[in-house]
């Protein structure tokens, strides 16, 4: 959750304001997100809408910087300082086999009983045929990369309409 | 295990690998496992045990263990499925074959005393139950009534219960069957009464079969269309020649289909006549190469829909051309031919006496 922002706070670097909207509707989004209500939901289905919403700012972040390379590094370190993006994610992202990871805890084997990863990180094409996968984690339906190099353009969460991609 | 403190506190058990049946284990060599010491109490016994979950192949529903060593070693039986371990038949099933009476108490404290004095026993040899000791005739039984290959079919996934009630909001991600459950005596079971061998509606329905159901197989049924007859038990070596020659004795012969696969075959006679009396001469007393078959009368058609078609399907029908279309015929008089399958009047599953 990006950090509160009051007289004391170091001002933001320029650049920030124009990606300042898009921010502000993430955080609007978020917080709509955060009050909806559970019922009607299964236990693990709660949660997923905020793992999605931050997957989607991080990756705007991430985007913005390595990719389009649309801000400074300064505006990247504050909006990571600040936490509008999740720099541990963003780090995963960069390594090869990692480029669409879901969530970090997706991928840790810790949390499994056989040391393994999440089912979202199965390739399609190892997975049984017409088998649909939703993962508990997070709800990510299959984020590996392979999914993602024969057609770019898919992207692994349906994104929200005002961020230009 | 007695603890060493106090000789008669109750030592829980901690085991290192589950009692199970091949059924309950799957298809796949290569199981993996999860063990939960102390995970739950045993559904008899009720005292802690520990919990193995695995996954028996592909899918199938998780499956763990129910009711505690002690008590599976007791009954010799798989700790989830309850059934025989050497038979894979329900305990009351074996018990009556082999005339084994149920001394277990089922009172709580005495169930635990019993439990206790029980596990000093089997620490020394490995099973309770005698096969041996029965005599020939009942092991016979018990060898004709179990399944020959294991039935994988019990590990599926539990129906969806808000499927059931109309509610799934999962639809193809809803890893729970999507089906209608069928109402019978068989769906009211409750695993202690499974486990002692009391009121269990499936080995009241096989004890039925053995009792009765010698006779129920060849009474003639009501629909005077049947005169196929159904054998069962047919290995590699008997071919539709054999069968053809042992069962045209009794009268014409419209055709024998063969099903090796499955281990059956069928004999349609051109009379029902004929049928009858194959079936009278050759029930209990059938016996080719060596083998001895079973026979029964066929059953009628299932009451699906004819037409292959389903219902999702149904959008993408080829019209056949104008020219192969042909008047159809007076109803009643020729098996309908179908274009569509709305016009099938048992399309829905409804059955409609032909």
């Amino acid at each position: 959750m990006p950090k509160i922002r009051h007289a004391r706070t170091k001002k933001a670097p320029e650049g920030f304001e124009d990606i300042e909207e898009t921010l502000q509707e993430f955080a609007r989004k978020m917080k709509d997100a955060e009050n909806e209500p559970h019922e009607g939901k299964r236990r693990v289905e709660s949660l997923w809408p905020i793992f999605r919403l931050h997957h989607q700012r991080s990756r705007y972040i991430y985007d913005l910087y390595y990719k389009r390379e649309a801000i400074t590094k300064e505006v990247y370190d504050y909006c990571l300082k600040n936490g509008y993006a999740d720099g541990n994610l963003i780090a995963k992202w960069k390594k090869p086999g990692f480029e669409r990871l879901c969530c970090l805890r997706c991928i840790q084997p810790k949390d499994t009983n056989f040391g393994t990863t999440c089912i979202c990180r199965v390739p399609k094409s190892k997975l049984e045929e017409g088998r649909i996968v939703e993962c508990v984690l997070c709800g990510c339906r299959g984020c590996s990369s392979t999914d993602f190099t024969s057609s770019k353009k898919e992207k692994p969460k349906p994104k929200i309409e005002n961020e230009e991609e | 295990m007695v603890t060493k403190a106090d000789p008669n506190k109750q030592g829980w058990e901690e085991s290192e690998f589950p009692i199970l049946c091949e059924t309950c284990l799957g298809d796949n060599p290569y199981v993996r496992m999860t063990r939960q010491g102390f995970g739950k109490e045993c559904k008899v016994c009720s005292r802690p045990f520990t919990i193995f979950r695995w996954l028996p192949g592909a899918g199938m529903r998780y499956k763990k263990t129910e009711i505690c060593q002690t008590c599976a070693k007791l009954k010799n039986v798989c700790q989830t499925c309850l059934l025989d371990l050497q038979y894979n038949l329900p305990v009351q099933v074996r018990d009556t074959a082999l005339n084994i009476t149920n001394d277990a108490p089922r009172s709580e404290i005495n169930r635990e005393y019993f439990a206790q004095n029980i596990e000093g026993k089997i620490a020394g040899g490995d099973s309770l139950i005698d096969y041996g000791k029965a005599d020939t005739a009942s092991r016979e039984m018990l060898k004709k009534l179990a399944r020959t290959e294991p039935y994988y079919k019990r590990n599926r996934p539990h129906i969806c219960s808000f499927f059931v009630k109309g509610t799934c909001t999962r639809g193809d991600e809803c890893p729970y069957r999507h089906e209608i459950p069928e109402e019978n005596e068989l769906s009211h079971q409750n695993i202690k009464d499974r486990y002692y061998g009391t009121n269990d509606p499936v080995a009241k329905k096989i004890l039925n079969r053995v009792k009765g159901g010698g006779n129920s197989n060849i009474i003639p049924p009501e629909d005077k269309t049947i005169t196929s007859l159904f054998i069962t038990g047919i290995e590699e070596d008997i071919t539709e020649a054999d069968l053809r020659g042992f069962f045209y004795a009794f009268g014409e012969i419209k055709s024998v289909v063969v099903v090796h696969k499955s281990r059956c075959a069928f004999v349609n006679y051109a009379t029902r006549a004929s049928a009858e009396q194959a079936i009278d001469q050759s029930h209990n007393n059938l016996n080719i190469k060596g083998h001895a078959l079973k026979i029964a009368w066929g059953r009628p058609r299932p009451t699906g829909p004819k037409t292959e078609m389903q219902a999702e399907t149904s959008q993408n029908i080829i019209l056949p051309p104008l020219e192969s279309m042909q008047i159809p015929a007076p109803p009643g008089e020729a098996e309908p031919d179908f274009l569509y399958p709305s016009q099938d009047p048992t399309y829905q599953g409804s059955s409609t006496k032909s």
